[in-house]
């Protein structure tokens, strides 16, 4: 058993890390794109570091030492809680790869707990990187006994079990209960879409506190921090403890129901993991179709109706592009939740608030467009397109128009709420509706060229592609970025008239979207 | 023993007008990034009326050919025309001359067959009346009208190959070029597509298609080229390839195996 964990591991982290790929490949330019991918990913990795470590100084600087491990390890949790929902169930029921190794005499566990270790070395990697950079501060600046140190290190390995158990539980139950259904994608879809808001919601809490402060409680804010990573995930509290204090019951504790929850999880999994991968895949054929009035469509109606049906047939690739236009309603609809007085407490620039609304509406709507992995998401069909009369511009007309179409009645709803709360003038009211719309033309354009830039085709897993690939990242959030770089000159240059300022970045933002736009409908689709 | 007249390969023709021929291939050489394997200077022409069968061993470069004539692949050297339009110049009017089918048909699984057939239809732009005349016909022709409704990821091998057939078919194509088109099919609908497969070379139409099938070849085709390690060894009239008394087989060994590459 062990040895059909090690050997499907492998394959599985070879598939996921493209290794043979770098490795045998004898394209030198494909050689240095990875290289330079694997090197922003070290410069992440090195940004991260730096980031948790001055947030340790931060919290060992205003006596909040004690709560750091666990603030640390509930952190670690809640991201790889977030981000394991949202692949766990196709990686854990990959249909491809479960035909070939179902024809082979390898156990079911062996399948399940591969497939969970290939996730878990991606999360190790996060666990050890806020882990290790917080424990280096703490333990510069306090000098703990060697427990710390012994149940820290320990305790980092064992971290992203729990949470990754959770999330795997919860993405086979959404599987097995889609699979009953006849609509087996939207009902996915929906439920998947459900539980990361569930937990967004259960992680909001972290920063609401019921009570109003009191000098006694401000004076004991270590507790008062104990007490809500304790209501959200009480795991953190005990590895905090342990590590902190020396506590070994604690540790056990923690150590305990994170073996415990991961072999039962294994376990319930092993053995239903046959039936629910047939119910899964089992595709229902009616064989009674009567040929009738066909309609013809124009090129670019048919591509976008193709476009549209790839879409909605990937749960996966629905759940992680919905959660920012459904974000970005959340956000408008905060505007008429809030008191505004007293979130200029918090937030110095409510006054602008009028002026940062374009952006960051556009921003949420754009941390992950459909359009930058469109083209990869073509997959193994990619040569239906290729040896087609069709336009690259009409093809990537089709795929905007998509992201369009997704995002079109969540940016609708955000602005009736926006114009509901406040109130504005004309030229307000202008720049409301106008500014993005246009960052978000900009968003679906830019993940169009960043997708021709980092194109893969040969994938079996479309998690591979909506939530590892390069285009994914650099197009998704490098959008996300863009906007933000773009609202700076509205927020913070006083000399030009806001409204001036803002017809400047707008006419900025559309001329840089044409020459993209330009730019992309110019490619070879047999080049790429 | 000679079993061909390897004379056929040098009867280049003369004429320099490509607009003659359904597909002139000149030149043509892909390698890909990093390796020696791929194509090597290769010519061919195809006229017309030709159904003309591509053989070689598995790698010899018989795919890599014919994805580099359908802008699948663009290539280093060369010129590919179909029906006398240059892929590299204006790709987009030598798409609308031909279908393709790849050996292996990877079909959009989330649409339904009847979806695909009408999607490849918008494409082409073939009328709504010439659409429905030309589904039922194949459709029926080759059994698969009552699976049309249902999704692609359904359908057995076969049948998305039997599918990728009649999309090729639906717009009616000039020149047809498959990779391996009788992998999959049962008895009958391999018959039914060497029908049209005669057919469209009756109208004028030509195909141009690879096979690892020899007796299908040596039967069906009119002419006959062979590639080995991305050169062509030899090409021509199937009569004036293979000596009266051996067959196709015979020959593609004794070139396979002795054909100079250089």
């Amino acid at each position: 058993m062990g040895k059909q964990i090690s050997i499907l591991t492998r394959v599985q982290l070879c598939n996921f890390l493209k290794l043979n790929e770098f490795r045998y490949t004898k394209d030198q330019g494909k050689k240095w794109k990875m290289t330079g991918l694997a090197v922003v990913w070290l410069m992440l990795v090195a940004v991260m570091c730096f980031y948790v470590g001055m947030l340790a100084y931060g919290y060992i600087f205003i006596g909040l030492d004690r709560v750091l491990p666990m603030y640390l390890a509930a952190i670690s949790g809640l991201i790889i809680l977030f981000f394991t929902i949202l692949k766990a169930e196709s990686v854990i029921f990959q249909k491809k790869s479960y035909e070939i190794l179902c024809s082979m005499p390898v156990s079911q566990t062996a399948i399940v707990v591969s497939r969970f270790l290939s996730m878990y070395l991606g999360n190790l990697l996060l666990s050890l990187v806020v882990m290790v950079s917080g424990m280096i501060v703490y333990g510069y600046y306090l000098r703990p006994g060697i427990h710390f140190y012994l149940f820290g290190i320990v305790g980092t390995l064992f971290l992203p079990l729990l949470p990754m158990t959770i999330a795997t539980v919860f993405g086979a139950l959404i599987t097995a209960v889609s699979s009953r259904m006849k609509h087996k994608n939207m009902v996915k879809t929906i439920l998947s879409v459900l539980l990361v808001f569930a937990i967004l919601g259960g992680s909001s809490l972290f920063t609401k506190v019921e009570e109003e402060f009191t000098v006694e409680m401000l004076q004991n804010l270590s507790g008062i921090v104990e007490k809500l990573i304790g209501r959200i995930y009480p795991p953190a509290v005990w590895l905090g403890r342990a590590m902190v204090e020396g506590n070994t019951l604690q540790a056990v504790w923690y150590f305990g129901i994170s073996i415990i929850g991961f072999l039962l999880m294994v376990g319930i999994l092993s053995k239903n993991y046959q039936k629910i991968n047939q119910r899964l895949y089992s595709t229902t054929a009616r064989h009674a179709y009567r040929l009738n009035h066909l309609k013809r469509n124009s090129v670019l109606e048919t591509l976008y109706k193709k476009e549209l049906k790839r879409y909605f047939a990937s749960s996966i690739y629905v759940t992680n592009t919905i959660i920012g236009p459904i974000m970005m309603v959340l956000l408008a609809a905060s505007t008429l939740i809030i008191d505004l007085e007293e979130f200029g407490f918090y937030f110095p620039m409510t006054d602008r608030l009028i002026d940062l609304m374009p952006f960051a509406l556009a921003a949420t709507a754009s941390i992950m467009t459909t359009t930058c992995t469109s083209i990869s998401m073509e997959g193994k069909e990619w040569w239906i397109i290729k040896s087609l009369p069709v336009d690259a511009k009409d093809l990537f007309d089709s795929k905007i128009l998509v992201n369009l179409t997704i995002v079109a009645p969540c940016y609708l709803i955000s602005e009736v709420l926006l114009m509901i709360a406040f109130r504005p003038g004309v030229a307000d009211m202008i720049w409301l509706i106008a500014l993005p719309a246009i960052l978000i033309i900009f968003a679906c354009v830019f993940g169009i060229t960043m997708n021709l830039v980092f194109p893969v085709f040969q994938w079996e897993n479309e998690v591979t592609i909506v939530k590892q690939s390069a285009s994914a990242m650099i197009g998704g959030l490098g959008g996300c970025l863009c906007i933000i770089l773009f609202a700076l000159p509205v927020l913070f240059v006083r000399q030009i008239p806001t409204d001036i300022m803002k017809g400047i970045v707008g006419i900025l933002v559309m001329g840089i979207t044409f020459l993209l736009y330009q730019k992309n409908k110019k490619v070879k689709l047999q080049e790429l | 023993m000679s079993v061909l007249r390897l004379t056929c390969r040098k009867k280049k023709s003369k004429t320099k007008d490509r607009g003659k021929f359904m597909l002139t291939i000149k030149h043509l050489t892909k390698h890909y990034k990093g390796s020696h394997k791929g194509v090597t200077d290769l010519n061919l022409e195809i006229a017309p009326g030709d159904i003309y069968g591509f053989i070689g061993h598995n790698g010899a470069g018989k795919t890599t050919t014919l994805k580099c004539v359908v802008g699948i692949h663009d290539f280093e050297e060369g010129e590919i025309y179909v029906n006398g339009a240059s892929v590299r110049e204006d790709l987009m009017q030598c798409k609308k001359s031909f279908a393709y089918i790849p050996d292996n048909p990877d079909l959009y699984e989330y649409l339904t067959g009847i979806q695909y057939l009408n999607f490849i239809s918008d494409i082409f732009e073939v009328s709504a009346k010439d659409r429905e005349e030309r589904i039922r016909k194949y459709a029926d022709a080759f059994e698969i009208t009552s699976s049309l409704g249902d999704l692609i990821s359904s359908y057995s091998h076969g049948m998305k190959q039997k599918l990728a057939i009649i999309s090729a078919l639906v717009h009616e194509p000039k020149l047809l070029i498959l990779d391996e088109p009788f992998v999959g099919l049962d008895p009958k609908a391999a018959l039914i597509l060497k029908k049209e497969m005669r057919q469209i070379c009756a109208k004028g139409g030509a195909i141009f298609f690879s096979t690892h099938v020899l007796d299908v070849a040596e039967k069906l085709c009119n002419k006959i080229a062979i590639i080995k390690d991305g050169r062509l060894i030899a090409s021509g009239e199937m009569k004036e390839l293979v000596r009266d008394g051996y067959s196709l087989e015979e020959m593609f060994m004794e070139v396979a195996d002795h054909g100079k590459t250089d």
